[in-house]
């Protein structure tokens, strides 16, 4: 797999995640779990940042940025606050794992990159009640 | 993006100091296609190792002073620990000669303990991720990468406590 090969996976992956976080912004009450709805705005507009980064690295490695689908499978039930915040957690652990993979295929600037926004999944797991893990992004490692 | 298990958590430090091995591809990154065998990494990334490896050993050490200056906080600082002592049994096997025993400088209340050790988790922070980046070998730089997550995780809980 190329170094091209790891940031269309990215992206189609980022794809995804900007989809799903408009999906659980849409069964958030910003109302009645504010802290909740104001995290997922800072994550979706994460994600959709990443998605334009990913666009222009694609580019830049001489590609075609693969395009979104028309439409995701959740990952499951999302009809409660906690459905929808376990949704999230488990979005940004996925997100961890595709990012650490680029990390690997990548250097310099790229892999810098993916490395702060695998961070920044990470943490973010954490700041919404997840305890820290050993191995982010690499669970069979532990 | 699944993720293909790693076959020996070890296999970093092995595969640092037995090049050979990594033509087995026994630490690929999940998703590799394997058709070409991961090349030997060069000499560099022991070196690289060595610091990281000292950095780690560095924050341990200042979490046991602090837990032994501080016994109230050794709920706080087990997690962290746990997860530097799994960090280090993953890298020592590169570099078995590393230093382990540094000495951490002794702190007499519990809040001077928990800034040593938020202290010692910011420069073992830096040195992590500049190895993560200069690493020449992409399967040690995704290690590297985790080891760099899970302490801004741990860095995160303990400000995250601190507010509570």
């Amino acid at each position: 797999m190329t170094v091209l090969d790891a940031l269309q996976a990215t992206l189609a992956d980022e794809h995804a995640a900007v989809y799903t976080y408009g999906v659980l912004g849409a069964r958030t009450s910003q109302a009645a779990t504010p802290a909740t709805y104001d995290a997922l705005t800072t994550a979706y507009r994460r994600h959709r940042a990443r998605r334009d980064q990913l666009r222009l690295m694609v580019v830049d490695a001489g590609g075609t940025p693969v395009a979104a689908e028309v439409a995701y499978a959740l990952p499951g039930p999302v009809r409660r606050p906690a459905q929808v915040v376990q949704a999230a957690l488990d979005l940004e652990a996925t997100s961890a794992e595709v990012l650490l993979a680029l990390v690997a295929r990548s250097s310099g600037d790229v892999r810098e990159w993916a490395l702060t926004e695998a961070v920044w999944s990470a943490t973010w797991q954490v700041t919404q009640g997840a305890e820290p893990v050993t191995w982010p992004g690499a669970p069979e490692l532990g | 993006m699944p993720g293909r298990p790693l076959t020996r958590r070890t296999a970093v430090g092995t595969a640092l100091v037995t090049p050979v091995l990594l033509a087995g591809c026994d630490i690929d990154p999940p998703a590799r296609d394997g058709a070409a065998p991961a090349t030997a990494p060069p000499p560099e990334d022991s070196a690289l190792v060595a610091s990281v490896v000292a950095a780690l050993v560095l924050s341990r050490s200042v979490i046991e002073a602090a837990t032994l200056s501080a016994p109230d906080l050794t709920p706080r600082l087990e997690p962290l620990a746990t997860a530097h002592a799994a960090h280090l049994d993953v890298l020592l096997g590169a570099v078995p000669d590393a230093a382990t025993t540094p000495s951490a400088p002794p702190v007499v209340t519990a809040p001077a303990a928990l800034a040593a050790v938020r202290r010692a988790e910011q420069r073992l922070l830096r040195e992590v991720r500049r190895g993560c980046v200069d690493a020449a070998s992409g399967d040690l730089a995704r290690v590297l990468a985790s080891i760099v997550a899970s302490t801004a995780q741990h860095a995160a809980a303990l400000a995250d406590g601190a507010r509570a």
